[in-house]
């Protein structure tokens, strides 16, 4: 929990109360190195406004480990907003302090977390294999220019090629293009 | 690269052809040694390069430290402890000089020879100069043997002018040194004519152990009997590479391609990714060095090294 003031106990306590295991900082230069050394289920920031370096760091941290991001803020500017949702903060609440609520928007963000996880690894696997397809059909294209293959026999090939070494067809396609490179 | 050769490099004469500028090269890991390497110029009759072509023969230098090596601190850093320079000539013209560095290495069985009939003779080939490594048994008994034309790789490869492969030497016949090169765990070899001027013939011969390979793959290509186009008479490799042996199938017109290139030019090239270290047990190939072989002005053979 990264609380600007460091006087403020209300949402410390209340995160005790509720029965979750807390670590009360601040936001400073050392904010990755923290984060990398005790490796939060979440993290959770009480501040009015977050500075920019504050949602640069962030949005590194999320790039090399994605965690559940809550911002309690006093901040209602909406560059601010959507600078915070673009450094993938899970929610971003405004004035909306509430140790009674403090549960379900734990709750909402963990599944929100969760949500945008599993649509970025499809998207992921999606562009693979888009890109897995591009090679397939360059592989395919080569085999056909310089053997005279039709596309199936060349796909035939390629997959023959593939499942004898072991490899993926978008492997095989990969080595294909870098043989056909050495001979270009 | 894990292999006895660490680095191949390309010299090419600069544009008034009086001095040797860098062409390509594959360093591996040794990008020290590359940066060293890639402002170098050697002028006729100066560093490993130019006395090659100043010499009209492959040479080996394996003591950098006493000769004209000009990168001596460099190679000694890069852990480089010799080198073996292949001049390629049309008729008295450089064409350009290919350099292979080597270190010594106790777990790396292999040889680079240099072959030739001293004193003009039809009859005979000897071992002028080699690099084996740690090989001295075998280094002894290659120096003190002769070979006659049509006899060994060396032998067979004077006499036909063509590079010779041979993937077993062991059951080789006609090799004198099989026994020999079994025991120093030599099984396969490649012979390749160079410079072939008025006085003297030369062979270079490259020999290497299953375990630690030349390159993933070597293939010869040869212009078919109308001359029209090069085609592939052997490709070799520790393992099967159906891949390779898919793109040997295909022909080579002049001019097009690498191989073409080298055809159209005499020039020897390095193609593909030249910062990957060579890895022998994995598959794919990611560079390639193709080594002209001319006689009397025109292309007989190319060799190429995919690692």
């Amino acid at each position: 929990m990264i609380e600007s003031d460091p006087t403020c106990v209300f949402l410390e306590h209340a995160l005790i109360a509720g029965g979750f295991k807390c670590l009360k900082s601040h936001y400073g230069p050392d904010f990755l190195e923290l984060i990398k050394q005790i490796t939060p289920d979440m993290v959770m920031f009480n501040l009015q406004s977050p500075s920019k370096k504050l949602l640069a760091d962030l949005q590194a941290q999320q790039q090399l480990s994605a965690m559940p991001v809550i911002m309690f803020a006093t901040d209602d500017n909406s560059d601010t907003i959507h600078q915070a949702i673009k450094a993938e903060v899970c929610a971003y609440l405004v004035n909306g302090l509430d140790a009674g609520r403090l549960d379900s928007i734990v709750s909402v963000a963990m599944a929100r977390f969760k949500h945008t996880q599993a649509l970025k690894q499809a998207l992921e696997e999606a562009c693979a294999k888009l890109e897995d397809r591009k090679l397939i059909d360059r592989a395919k294209a080569i085999l056909i220019k310089t053997q005279n293959f039709t596309e199936d026999e060349a796909y035939h090939t390629l997959r023959k090629l593939a499942m004898d070494r072991h490899i993926s067809l978008g492997e095989m396609a990969k080595n294909v293009l870098s043989m056909s490179e050495l001979f270009k | 690269m894990k292999t006895f050769i660490k680095v191949t490099e390309i010299w090419v004469p600069n544009k008034q052809r009086t001095d040797l500028e860098f062409g390509s090269g594959l360093y591996g890991g040794l990008v020290e040694f590359k940066a060293a390497s890639e402002q170098q110029q050697f002028a006729y009759n100066e560093g490993l390069p130019g006395k090659a072509w100043a010499e009209g023969r492959p040479l080996v230098w394996k003591e950098f430290a006493q000769s004209y090596f000009k990168r001596t601190a460099a190679a000694k850093e890069a852990g480089l402890t010799c080198g073996i320079a292949m001049p390629i000539f049309s008729g008295d013209f450089l064409l350009a000089v290919v350099v292979f560095l080597c270190a010594d290495d106790e777990h790396h069985a292999g040889a680079i020879e240099v072959w030739s009939n001293q004193d003009c003779s039809e009859q005979s080939l000897t071992v002028i100069d080699g690099y084996y490594g740690s090989l001295h048994h075998f280094e002894q008994i290659s120096r003190d043997i002769s070979v006659a034309k049509d006899q060994g790789l060396a032998g067979l490869a004077w006499a036909s002018g063509l590079p010779v492969l041979v993937d077993d030497i062991s059951k080789a016949d006609g090799f004198i040194r099989a026994d020999d090169a079994k025991q120093a765990g030599i099984t396969m070899g490649i012979s390749i004519p160079v410079s072939d001027n008025l006085s003297s013939s030369y062979i270079m011969t490259f020999l290497s152990a299953k375990a630690t390979p030349l390159a993933k793959r070597i293939q010869i290509w040869v212009p078919d009997s109308q001359g029209e186009q090069l085609i592939c008479l052997e490709g070799y490799s520790k393992n099967p590479n159906e891949l390779a042996q898919l793109f040997e199938t295909t022909t080579v017109t002049k001019g097009v391609g690498a191989l073409g290139r080298v055809w159209l030019t005499g020039m020897p090239v390095i193609t593909g990714d030249h910062d990957v270290d060579y890895n022998p047990e994995l598959i794919s190939l990611s560079s390639m060095l193709a080594i002209p072989v001319i006689e009397q002005g025109r292309l007989k053979a190319i060799v190429s090294f995919l690692f």
